[in-house]
């Protein structure tokens, strides 16, 4: 199958586990369109990077939570880019606010919920309505193991990820019969900034059956293979990538 | 854009798209009873519409739809209202 004018977005793709998935999706022949919203520094790097190994990609800067401007970018884009048809989105933005509950704000707990579970619900409305027209494409929905299982600290992210897992399986449902593919996958502890500070990190490896932290690669290669044929028969699934931390 | 040629832009996306005879196409007939449509459905016509006729339209006031009629009523008030606007 020729990936050469398929386009797969990541959304927050300057950095972390968006920047591996980004790169694989390249390597894998995909035209990626790298969504930033503050660090347009990180994503022109990672767009320079793709480019120099042969691959193609772009960059397109709008916030997540903001669905005009979500909305108002991509038609840009794809007006602009006649030739370029999209096939994949991966709804990897989010953010982080922990506290715990007694000591959330307001806008600690909406913040999180409306740029981890609005902003992915934007993305795949907007997506899935292209794909519709062309009955083929992917949607796949970075999901968190403390969606899967909680964790204290994070009831804000905990239960947007929550969500998105849900959102997974009900759009999953609804767009299934025209061969369009949702799922998630729920990484555990991951070498990023979102986990650099994670207090007791060493304690908590000897919980993990592997005895390390994953790399963010080890995440895009999940991805990859939910992106391609060989998951074609697979839609509406979360799997978790987290060194045996929990079992799902 | 005049309302015939919305009517035969629609028709002509429904028959292409969802295998319906241009004679069952009339403004009475009932999207879900008389076209057969379901309400995935409804969201792919909404999307070819859409593509078509380069009118956006409200998905609130697209969830009010129920005959083919209120179909090309509210293409034509959309595309109308873009023109103003």
């Amino acid at each position: 199958m020729s990936l050469n004018n398929k386009v797969v977005i990541v959304t927050g793709g300057s950095s972390g586990l968006g920047l591996a998935i980004s790169k694989r999706m390249a390597k894998d022949g995909y035209q990626v369109l790298i969504n930033y919203n503050s660090n347009e520094e990180g994503a022109a790097r990672c767009r320079d990077e793709i480019t120099k190994a042969g691959g193609r990609a772009s960059i397109i800067q709008f916030n997540v939570s903001d669905r005009e401007q979500v909305e108002a970018s991509l038609e840009k884009f794809f007006g602009e880019n006649s030739d370029a048809q999209l096939y994949g989105l991966i709804n990897n933005a989010g953010i982080t606010k922990d506290t715990l509950v007694g000591l959330m704000s307001d806008d600690d707990f909406k913040d999180v919920i409306e740029t981890n579970l609005y902003g992915s619900f934007y993305l795949m409305r907007w997506s899935v309505k292209k794909m519709l027209l062309k009955k083929e494409g992917f949607v796949i929905n970075m999901a968190s193991l403390s969606g899967q299982v909680g964790n204290g600290g994070q009831a804000n992210y905990a239960a947007s990820k929550a969500g998105v897992i849900a959102m997974t399986k009900s759009l999953a449902n609804e767009v299934g019969r025209r061969g369009i593919r949702i799922n998630c996958v729920a990484p555990g502890i991951i070498e990023t900034k979102m986990t650099e500070n994670i207090p007791f990190l060493e304690e908590m490896k000897k919980n993990i059956p592997l005895r390390r932290i994953g790399k963010p690669e080890e995440v895009a290669s999940v991805v990859s293979f939910l992106a391609s044929t060989e998951a074609s028969y697979m839609t509406g699934q979360t799997l978790s990538v987290n060194g045996g931390l929990y079992f799902s | 854009m005049e309302k015939q040629l919305i009517v035969d832009g629609i028709n002509e996306t429904l028959s292409e798209e969802f295998e319906l005879g241009i004679d069952k196409l009339t403004p009475d007939a009932h999207l879900f009873d008389d076209l057969g449509l379901d309400s995935l459905d409804a969201v792919d016509m909404l999307v070819h519409i859409e593509d078509k006729t380069g009118v956006k339209m409200d998905v609130e006031q697209f969830q009010k739809v129920k005959t083919l009629g209120d179909v090309y009523d509210l293409v034509a008030e959309v595309s109308s209202q873009s023109k103003l606007n």
